[in-house]
Parts: structure tokens; C-alpha cells; sequence
């Protein structure tokens, strides 16, 4: 499991300081802070970047709002981010609410607060809401991460790094090459958030990646995978091999 | 010498005497024929489809002469030879004739085809139109060939009438014999009918046709005759003429006696006549009169009812004028009494607004100034304290600046808001919002004040409440409640929040404290329904009024309700309720 890698927008030295602190307290990755707009957008495309905390005014112009509205347009570029702001003023909420997905805190916030926003940014990103709050879910699948709440801090693990999942009741157990651990989410829900192709089905409680086969055994009834995980392959779900290209 | 230039005088004269007479009886005698006879044949004709023709013949019927005469030419003018054009030529060859322009009518009558079924009354015509002209050859010859086709019952023309006009004429050819011969068949006829006016005329013919060739004897008795007759009748002109004659035949004689009697008669017929004409000028003139007048009367009626239909339209119109314009007042003075109360409510929401922002004014002068003072005096302390390096006193002053800096704070937070929501400023944005961690994080700003107070607080709120609120004003709600909760609770308190779920749409929150507690009339006082502030209980505790209102207003507009359970001196207990977050996703 990763660190979340976060990008701070944010024009006064003191509250960056301050956020960052809290930040790194929570095991939280500053990638970088930016002044202004341009230098956003700079490390933007520079860094890996999980979440974006944007302050609306930098320098007294709303351009935080304009960066939001920037990486908006790219596509495929946009990441989960957070607007801080003291202002209520309606009009500025007006514009930032266009931007995608809108979240936004108020200053003063504290740790707790900016912590929840982070969380909340992240799922309204992948439209799967009311996640990492439930007792019975703490995972949110993102395109190329899964999002882990562990405690109280916010983890990501790459999807490509999983070699496979095994359902156990709630919860899935994530094997990866490095570690082993658990997280809190239905079969059918992660079985259908994850790329179908991507994740196979060869056991009642277990998908695979199908990357990271390295040699089925159909004779055992075993799935070899990267890193010598040998993985069980059950006779209802071994239709799945007519569809790979076997190179024979 | 002279008796018998006075002799062929009056021979002249009864000549002239006789033709003058002589015509009208004619004409009156042939009109009456003429619109029975006529008629009949008018009606079996077919002239539905000659406008002109139909006019010209009812006008002719009806003897208006010149209307006759002006629509037979029209007709004549447009149209082909054929039988109407016939009636038409012989209409207005009588109409010259009534008029007296002789040869016209002459000229007329002879452009009757020879077919037309009324011939003897052509022939009966041009025989008296030439002996007006004096062509009395003509005339017999006229007369004769009337004569000829003439049965005795003719209804056309009356045979005795015919013979008498032959007579005439004869007489004036100086034909004695066959005038004598003609008179007498015409007298025969004549007197079987006994028509008094026309034996009158054939008496005095026969007469003259006698005196003319001075054969007196013969002559005087007829002259008697027609005398005597003039006598039963009333025609002025005809005593007139016969007592002429009588006169003039009696001097003649050398009876001037008698011829004075007759002359002085004479004289009176004469005058009665003219009497008579005067009379009738008179009364003609009178008429003429009459009828200006009356024309004067209507005209005058003309002007009256001008005048009145003016009057009625001037009343009509300033009737609608009126009517517009209390329209136009009774809209305008409705739409100034919609004003007037659009204006007073805006008054009393202004007046309203201006209570509001006095005690807004007064909450700042007053709870944010003393605020403010008090860390002033406090940071004096402070430095003063400072130099006695009595850093246990430091502490506790440091903590008690930032609580009163704290209060002053959420009292601005307090007030921003409430001025945010008076002007529909506010950002409202409702989302899903999970209610355990907004708790805590509304607790973690008042941890030292727990701590400061010895309050335990316990959160045990659903960890799976989610409520459909806007957040930020959720936060605004529950800093306020929990603000007091900690205000009026004791030291070695608890406060607690926890969930209840009654209803299957709504999360309850509720924020127990065991605290002062309120009586029911505080409690109703802070729950009314108000736009103002409710008035401050004590000094001490600062801008409540405020607080409680800014949550009120901020839990309506998220669609919740609150309710306060408390007893005095035991505890309060404020029981929220919101919205749950739709379950589908």
C-alpha cells in the first residue's frame, strides 16, 4: 500500500505549512505546493498526483477556480480535488460549482474537517459515495488505485500490483507480489467496479488477475501466478480460458 | 251695318265659342274610353321585360303626361319596331295633344303602324288634331274613314260624337247640307242618351249652323234649347256661352230689351267665372301657401331633429367618455391601493429588517465589544503577568484569552451567516453527509473548552447516519447547540449526541446536556416563529438570540425541525431531525 500523493494550491505560506503538517501527519504524500496557477500546472503535469487541494483565491483572483476549470477539460487528466475557501460569497460558489466533482471547505477548518473533505473528494471522483463512513465498506475503486481507508489514513494500492482477490464473507483479501491485507468491500460490488477482462473469475471466492498468470494447470485445477502464488481454478469457472489467446 | 258686323262678330265668336267647346267634351269622353279600353288590351300584353315601357304605360294610365313622354322615348330609342312601339308613338301623340303642340302629336299619331288594333281611335285622333290645325279636309277625311270601320256599339269612339265632329267640320267648309245632315244623325243619337253638357254643344252647333246662314228662325229655338239646358247644368262657361248667344241673337233681332236681360246674365256668368278663377287662384295661391308653410314647418322639424339627434349623440358620447374615464379612475385607484399595500407590507418588512439590524448593531457594539475588551484588559494582565514570570498564571491566562477570542469568533462566525441569510446570500448545497463525522469534527475545535470545564462528551451517533444536508450550515447548527450545551452545563457535566431513527425517512439527532436546563417559557420564547431575535434573558449569556435563530432559520431551509425537551436545573435536550440520504447508491 501506497501513500496518497497530494498537491497543494495555495498562495499563503503559513496555511500550506499548516496543511501540509496535518497532512503529513496523516500519512498523506505532499507532491508539491503550488503558488499560483501556473506553477499548479506545472507540477501537475510533472507529478503523480491522487488529490488536489485548491485554494480559491490566489494573489486575491479566483484562479483556483480557473486551474479546477483547467484540468476539467483535459481529458482523462482530471484528478479528485478539494477547494478551500473563506469566502461564501455566492457568486465564486456559483462558478466553482460547475467544476467536477465540487467540494469545498471552509476555512478555518481543522483536521478532522480538511481529512473528511479528502475522503468525501475522493468519492464523489468515482461516483461511489458514502464509502469510507459505512462500518461495512472502506475501499473505493478508482481507475488505476484502489482507495483504502486503514484506520484513519488513506492508502492506495495500484491495480496493476494485485495479482488476485479472495472473497472471504465482507471482506476481499488483496494478495499483491509485496504484501497481503484486507479490505472491506462486497464480491459483487468490487466484482463489478474492476475491469471484467482485467479480473477473472476462477473460483467461487476468488478473481485473478489475468496479467499475472503465469501458467494454468488444468490437470490440478491450479493457476500459477507471478511470484509462485498457485491459485485454485474451480471447473464452473473454467470457461474463461476459451477467451484468452493461448499460445501454444 | 253694325248689327251685322256685330252679327258676324258674334258668328265668329260662337265659331271660336264652339270649337273651344267642342274639344274638351271630346277629350273628356275619349280619355274615359281610352283607360278602358286601352287597359284592357295593355294587359294582355307582355312587357315584363321592358322597364321603360312599363313605366311609360302605368304613367300614361295614371295621366301624368310628361313621365309618359320621357319613358316612351327611352323606349323608343333603344328599341326595334314592334308592337310597344306603336302604343309608344300613340301615347305620345296624345300626350302632344292634352299639351296642345298639335303637329308634334300630328306627327306622332301618324307613325302608328297601320297594324295597331286601336286604328279608329288613331284616325278618331288625327281627325281632331287637324281641325285644331284648321285642316278640316283632313279631318272629315279622318272622320270619314272612322266612319267606315265604326260599328254602332263602338266603345272606342262614340259614334254621335263622330257625326257631330263631322258636322263641325262641315259647318266650317261651309257645307251647310251635310253638316246639317251630320248634326242631326249626331242629334238623334244624342238625344236618346241625353247627356245634358254634350246636348248643350250640338244645340248651339245646330244653332249656329243655322245663324250662319241666317236662318234665324230655325237658329233661336236651339239656341233656347242649349239656353234652357245651361240652365240644369253648372258649368259657368257653358251658362256663360249660352247666355252670350242668347244675348248676342236678341240684339240681333232688335229685343234689346231681352238682349240686355241676357247680356246683364251675360255679365254674371262672366263675373261668377271669373270669380270662379279668382276663387280658385286664390285658393290656389293659398294652397301654395299652405304647402311653403308647411315645408317651412318641416323644415324647421328638419333642424329641430338635427339639432336633437346632435344633442343625443353629444350625451351619448359624453355618457361613453364618462363611463372611460370612471373606468380609468376606479383602475387607477385600485392599482394605487395595490401599491399602497404592497408599500405597507414592504414597510413592515422594512421596519422588521431595521429591528433586526438595530439589535444586529447592538449585539456588535455590545456582546462583540465586551468581547473584545475583555481580551484587551486580558492581554494586559497578560504582559503584566509576564514580567513576574509567573508562567502557571500565563497559562491560565493564555486559555482564557483564546476562549474569549474563541466566543468572539463563532459570535462573528454567527453573525456573517445570519446577515448572509437575511440577503439569500448563503451557498446552499445539499449533499450526502455522514453525521458521526461531522460530530467530531464540531468536537474537536471545543476540546480544550471540555477539557477547560470538565465535561465528558460522548459521541455515539450512528456510524451509518447519512443525512442529506447542506454542510456547511449543518456545522453552524451543531457549533451553536454544542456552544450552549457547554455554556449552561456545570463543570464535571456530560454532553452527548446520539441518533435515534423514529421514522423511516428522517435521522433525530439529539444534543443532551446536563445543564441548567430552561423553563417552558424560555422554551417557547426561543422556538417562535420570528424573523427578529428573540430578546436575551441575561447578559452573561452572550448573543443566544442569535445562535438559536441562525439554527432555526439553517434547519428549516435543510428540510428538519427541532425541538427542545428540558427541565430546569436537570438538562436539556434538543432534538433534531433530518432528512435521510436516499438509499440508491
Amino acid at each position: 500500500m501506497d501513500n496518497i500523493n497530494v498537491l497543494i494550491i495555495e498562495d499563503t505560506p503559513e496555511q500550506s505549512d499548516a496543511l501540509s503538517k496535518v497532512l503529513i501527519a496523516n500519512k498523506y504524500n505532499i507532491v508539491g505546493i503550488a503558488r499560483s496557477y501556473t506553477e499548479a500546472l506545472k507540477l501537475f503535469y510533472e507529478q503523480t498526483i491522487d488529490i488536489i487541494v485548491i485554494d480559491v483565491f490566489l494573489d486575491g483572483k479566483p484562479d483556483g477556480i480557473t486551474f479546477a476549470e483547467t484540468i476539467n477539460i483535459i481529458p482523462n487528466a482530471s484528478k479528485p480535488f478539494v477547494f478551500l475557501t473563506s469566502s461564501q460569497d455566492r457568486q465564486i460558489f456559483e462558478r466553482a460549482k460547475l467544476t467536477k466533482p465540487f467540494s469545498f471547505l471552509m476555512k478555518p477548518f481543522n483536521e478532522l474537517e480538511i481529512l473528511y473533505a479528502l475522503e468525501m473528494a475522493v468519492e464523489k471522483f468515482y461516483e461511489q459515495t458514502n464509502v469510507f463512513f459505512s462500518e461495512d465498506q472502506n475501499t473505493v475503486i478508482g481507475n488505476d488505485f484502489l482507495f483504502i481507508k486503514k484506520k484513519n489514513a488513506l492508502k492506495k494500492v495500484a491495480i496493476n500490483d494485485i495479482l488476485y482477490i479472495e472473497v472471504e464473507d465482507r471482506y476481499c483479501n488483496i494478495i499483491t507480489e509485496k504484501e497481503k491485507f484486507v479490505i472491506l468491500i462486497s464480491l459483487t460490488k468490487i466484482s463489478a467496479l474492476l475491469d471484467a477482462n482485467k479480473f477473472i473469475r476462477t473460483h467461487r471466492n476468488i478473481m485473478v488477475n489475468s496479467n499475472k498468470i503465469e501458467e494454468i494447470i488444468l490437470a490440478d485445477n491450479l493457476i500459477i501466478l507471478k511470484g509462485n502464488h498457485k491459485v485454485n481454478l474451480s471447473n464452473t469457472y473454467k470457461d474463461f480460458i476459451k477467451k484468452m489467446n493461448i499460445l501454444s | 251695318m253694325t248689327s251685322k258686323l256685330q252679327t258676324t262678330m258674334s258668328k265668329i265668336k260662337t265659331n271660336f265659342f264652339l270649337l273651344i267647346f267642342f274639344f274638351p267634351l271630346l277629350l273628356l269622353s275619349q280619355e274615359i274610353e281610352i283607360s278602358t279600353s286601352i287597359t284592357d288590351a295593355l294587359k294582355k300584353l307582355d312587357f315584363k321585360n321592358e322597364k321603360n315601357f312599363s313605366k311609360a304605360q302605368s304613367f300614361y294610365l295614371k295621366r301624368e303626361w310628361d313621365s309618359t313622354l320621357i319613358y316612351s322615348m327611352k323606349e323608343l330609342d333603344k328599341n326595334q319596331k314592334n308592337e310597344l312601339s306603336d302604343y309608344c308613338h300613340f301615347f305620345r301623340g296624345h300626350c302632344f295633344q292634352i299639351k296642345k303642340l298639335f303637329k308634334e302629336a300630328k306627327f306622332e299619331m301618324n307613325l302608328v303602324s297601320k297594324k295597331f288594333p286601336f286604328r279608329n281611335l288613331v284616325n278618331n285622333k288625327l281627325g281632331q288634331i287637324s281641325t285644331e290645325l284648321n285642316e278640316f279636309d283632313k279631318a272629315i277625311y279622318y272622320f270619314k274613314e272612322v266612319e267606315k270601320r265604326i260599328n254602332s256599339n263602338s266603345k272606342e269612339v262614340k259614334i254621335y260624337d263622330l257625326y257631330g265632329n263631322i258636322g263641325v267640320c262641315f259647318l266650317h267648309l261651309k257645307q251647310y247640307e251635310k253638316a246639317e245632315e251630320y248634326l242631326f244623325k249626331s242629334l238623334k243619337l244624342q238625344e236618346k242618351k241625353n247627356v245634358d253638357s254634350d246636348l248643350i254643344t250640338l244645340y248651339t252647333n245646330i244653332a249656329n249652323l243655322y245663324y250662319v246662314q241666317y236662318k234665324d228662325q230655325q237658329a233661336i229655338p236651339y239656341f233656347k234649347k242649349a239656353y234652357i239646358l245651361s240652365k240644369k247644368i253648372n258649368s259657368f262657361q257653358s251658362k256663360k256661352n249660352a247666355s252670350q248667344n242668347m244675348a248676342v241673337v236678341e240684339e240681333n233681332r232688335g229685343n234689346f230689351k231681352d238682349a240686355l236681360v241676357y247680356r246683364k246674365e251675360f255679365d254674371q256668368w262672366k263675373d261668377s267665372l271669373n270669380n270662379q278663377n279668382k276663387i280658385w287662384a286664390v285658393a290656389d295661391f293659398e294652397k301654395k301657401f299652405a304647402v311653403t308653410q308647411k315645408q317651412k314647418q318641416i323644415k324647421v322639424l328638419e333642424i329641430e331633429n338635427q339639432l336633437k339627434n346632435s344633442q343625443r349623440n353629444w350625451l351619448f358620447f359624453s355618457a361613453i367618455g364618462l363611463l372611460l374615464l370612471l373606468t380609468a379612475g376606479i383602475y387607477l385607484y385600485a392599482q394605487k391601493v395595490k401599491n399602497s399595500k404592497i408599500i405597507l407590507l414592504q414597510k413592515n418588512k422594512l421596519d422588521e429588517l431595521n429591528a433586526t439590524k438595530d439589535q444586529l448593531f447592538s449585539i456588535v457594539s455590545h456582546d462583540l465589544r465586551s468581547s473584545v475588551n475583555a481580551l484587551k484588559t486580558s492581554n494586559t494582565k497578560l504582559s503584566a503577568t509576564l514580567e513576574t514570570k509567573n508562567y502557571d498564571e500565563l497559562n491560565q491566562l493564555i486559555i482564557q484569552n483564546s476562549g474569549i477570542a474563541n466566543s468572539a469568533y463563532s459570535l462573528l462566525d454567527n453573525l456573517l451567516h445570519w446577515a448572509l441569510l437575511q440577503t439569500k446570500q448563503l451557498y446552499f448545497h445539499k449533499e450526502s453527509v455522514h453525521l458521526f463525522s461531522i460530530v467530531q469534527q464540531i468536537e474537536y475545535n471545543y476540546k480544550p473548552l471540555l477539557l477547560d470545564k470538565s465535561i465528558t462528551f460522548e459521541n455515539s451517533v450512528s456510524k451509518n447516519s447519512f443525512i442529506f444536508v447542506d454542510l456547511d450550515s449543518l456545522k453552524i447548527v451543531l457549533r451553536n447547540l454544542l456552544d450552549n450545551a457547554i455554556k449552561f452545563s456545570n463543570e464535571e457535566g456530560k454532553i452527548s449526541f446520539y441518533t435515534q431513527e423514529n421514522q423511516p425517512a428522517f435521522y433525530q439527532l439529539v444534543i443532551e446536556d446536563t445543564g441548567l436546563g430552561m423553563d417552558e417559557k424560555t422554551i417557547k420564547e426561543i422556538l417562535k416563529e420570528s424573523e427578529l431575535l428573540a430578546k436575551k434573558g441575561k447578559s452573561e449569556t452572550i448573543g443566544t438570540g442569535l445562535g438559536m435563530q441562525l439554527c432555526k432559520q439553517m434547519i428549516k431551509k435543510n428540510g428538519g425541525s427541532i425541538q427542545i425537551e428540558s427541565e430546569l436545573h436537570k438538562g436539556t435536550k434538543i432534538i433534531l431531525t433530518f432528512p435521510k440520504t436516499e438509499q440508491n447508491g
